[in-house]
């Protein structure tokens, strides 16, 4: 196998822990995915980036700020529409920097499905990441979500 | 304010303290929302002047469920015409916003001027002689269907009615005095959109924005971090006609201290967390531009607009009803010209309060789903009810758990839809 693929693999293998974790609702574990000193996590709407507009959906500009994005959430004071979510992360391509970042790019789609089974298409996107080797994983340190459905359907309480 | 309607049977109530749930599901009603508001004499949000600055620029943009093209012409003048062709009524334009010297059909390549005149027919004349258009056609009486366009403090606004009255009357003082402060004493400048379609009726959310009472209960992020409380003072006041609503808040030291009041006014929710911290108060720390005191405006226009300064996000909010069980809250997110790059930072920052991940925002798409889904089923004969804050006269407030203004809104509303409501 080449390391290109091998690097591959791990990548995808980190992005499906990441979003198994996040459709667990494990929260309060989603933070120690993240570089612990600075770190960026953006959830950006496709017309912005398209237009060279700066306003997030959602941003985390620091790892306190990545913590408090999920606090409500994991004290159940948040009122939302409580969905199951289902992410799958697909077409992952993965490069290495000179210094050791990782550039990942991928796409992700997530459906929602309510209390009676029913379900449809939430979200499409894509990931733009960098990640930080860590002993035989990562760690994020930039975590960028580019929306295209950014007609976002009744609202974004969770991360992506 | 005196009453000026006296409501028939389905809205039983002269204050207009009972709505009928059926003007938020009806079909039959929507469309003659359509017809009575969208079209009818209110001055509809377009876009903003600085969306559109040079000469061809255009936006496209919906009145109601209208979609129309928003085009600056050579010398200067802003127009606005129905996103359809004279001729066989295609779209004329399916982009968001673009620049162009004229607006072509793609189907038959009539070719109209950017102010909506029909300037060009291919084959007019026919091929040597035979087919073209018949002697009395005249390309004068084949223009776009145009709106009537004003601009105020930056904001275009159109309307399809000749009785529409003028803008500063349609406004009201506290309108154009929040338009001033807000959009005209800076000069702003959109630093990007958000888009929120929320599974309830257009109307759920203005009732929403003319609605202090629910801030501090259902935005729970607020008073944990103390942006916004109970027992904050504030008031509201509205125009005229009741349809416009300011409302505003002001926190003070001593009632950020009044934490006792707080979970009395939380007792058994579970949801107040007085000892919750957050681990980068960065946001809730960026100091408000203007040396007012306000920490939250809401301006709130009748059919469709929304002026908002919540802390210091500044932002247009946009209704785009599309059915009477869907709304798309469209949001032009500002910054301002004089903003320093560590201004436009903390604007990004507290941007997190807004939209449809926004702490302060997130909850209202879904309390407004669940109206939408638990009025669903109820009958026509049925009502919400509005008394907090007093019943009968709709008068402005100084204080903030009040629905009075949802009343106002609701009279004007009764109002102009006429023997449709």
């Amino acid at each position: 196998m080449t390391p290109d693929l091998m690097l591959r693999l791990r990548v995808e293998s980190f992005l499906y822990d990441y979003a198994a974790m996040l459709d667990d609702e494990r929260f309060g574990d989603w933070p120690n995915l993240f570089t612990p000193h600075e770190c960026r996590y953006e959830v950006l709407s496709r017309e912005n980036v398209d237009l060279g507009l700066p306003v997030p959906i959602m941003s985390c500009y620091s790892h306190g700020m990545v913590r408090d994005r999920v606090a409500m959430l994991v004290q159940g004071t948040l009122t939302y529409r409580k969905m199951k979510l289902l992410r799958q992360v697909s077409n992952v391509r993965a490069g290495a920097e000179p210094d050791g970042t990782i550039v990942v790019h991928a796409g992700l789609t997530v459906y929602q499905s309510d209390e009676e089974g029913v379900s449809s298409l939430y979200i499409v996107a894509r990931y733009q990441a960098r990640l930080v080797p860590l002993e035989d994983s990562f760690q994020i340190s930039v975590m960028k979500v580019v929306v295209d459905s950014f007609g976002i359907d009744t609202m974004l309480a969770v991360p992506l | 304010m005196p009453l000026s309607t006296t409501p028939d049977s389905n809205w039983s109530t002269r204050d207009f303290s009972r709505v009928p749930f059926e003007v938020f599901t009806s079909s039959d009603h929507y469309a003659r929302e359509q017809s009575r508001i969208f079209r009818g004499p209110a001055w509809n949000y377009l876009c903003m002047e600085i969306e559109i600055p040079n000469s061809g620029d255009f936006i496209r943009t919906w009145v109601g469920d209208l979609s129309v093209v928003v085009s600056r012409a050579e010398d200067g003048s802003i127009h606005a015409f129905e996103n359809s062709c004279a001729h066989r009524g295609a779209q004329l334009t399916s982009k968001l916003r673009g620049n162009t010297r004229r607006h072509t059909c793609a189907y038959h390549l009539w070719t109209y001027s950017l102010k909506g005149e029909l300037v060009g027919v291919p084959l007019e004349k026919g091929v040597n002689g035979k087919g073209g258009m018949p002697p009395h056609f005249d390309k004068r009486n084949h223009s776009l269907n145009t709106l009537r366009v004003t601009t105020f403090g930056g904001l275009v606004f159109g309307t399809l009615s000749d009785d529409t009255p003028d803008i500063e009357t349609y406004l009201g003082p506290h309108a154009v005095s929040q338009i001033q402060r807000l959009l005209v004493q800076r000069k702003p400048k959109v630093l990007g959109y958000l888009r929120q379609r929320i599974p309830g009726n257009w109307k759920l959310y203005n009732e929403n924005v003319r609605d202090p009472y629910h801030g501090s209960l259902l935005h729970l992020f607020q008073v944990s971090f103390r942006l916004q409380q109970p027992t904050m003072r504030g008031g509201i006041k509205m125009d005229a006609d009741l349809k416009n609503t300011w409302n505003h808040s002001i926190l003070t030291e001593e009632e950020s201290g009044n934490r006792q009041t707080l979970s009395d006014a939380y007792a058994g929710t579970g949801k107040f967390a007085p000892e919750m911290r957050m681990a980068d108060p960065a946001l809730t720390q960026v100091p408000l531009d203007l040396g007012d005191g306000y920490k939250t405006t809401i301006l709130s226009i009748f059919p469709s607009l929304i002026v908002a300064q919540v802390d210091n996000t500044y932002a247009i909010r946009h209704l785009r009803p599309k059915g009477p069980d869907l709304v798309e809250l469209h949001i032009t997110y500002l910054g301002f010209e004089s903003d320093t790059p560590e201004m436009t930072h903390d604007k990004l920052l507290t941007s997190n309060f807004i939209g449809p991940a926004g702490y302060i925002s997130l909850e209202d798409g879904e309390a407004l789903r669940l109206v939408q889904e638990g009025i669903r089923t109820r009958r026509p004969d049925q009502h919400e009810m509005l008394e907090m804050g007093g019943v009968g006269d709709i008068r402005d407030t100084d204080y903030l758990s009040q629905e009075i203004s949802i009343r106002g809104f609701w009279s004007f509303y009764h109002r102009i839809m006429g023997d449709a409501a």
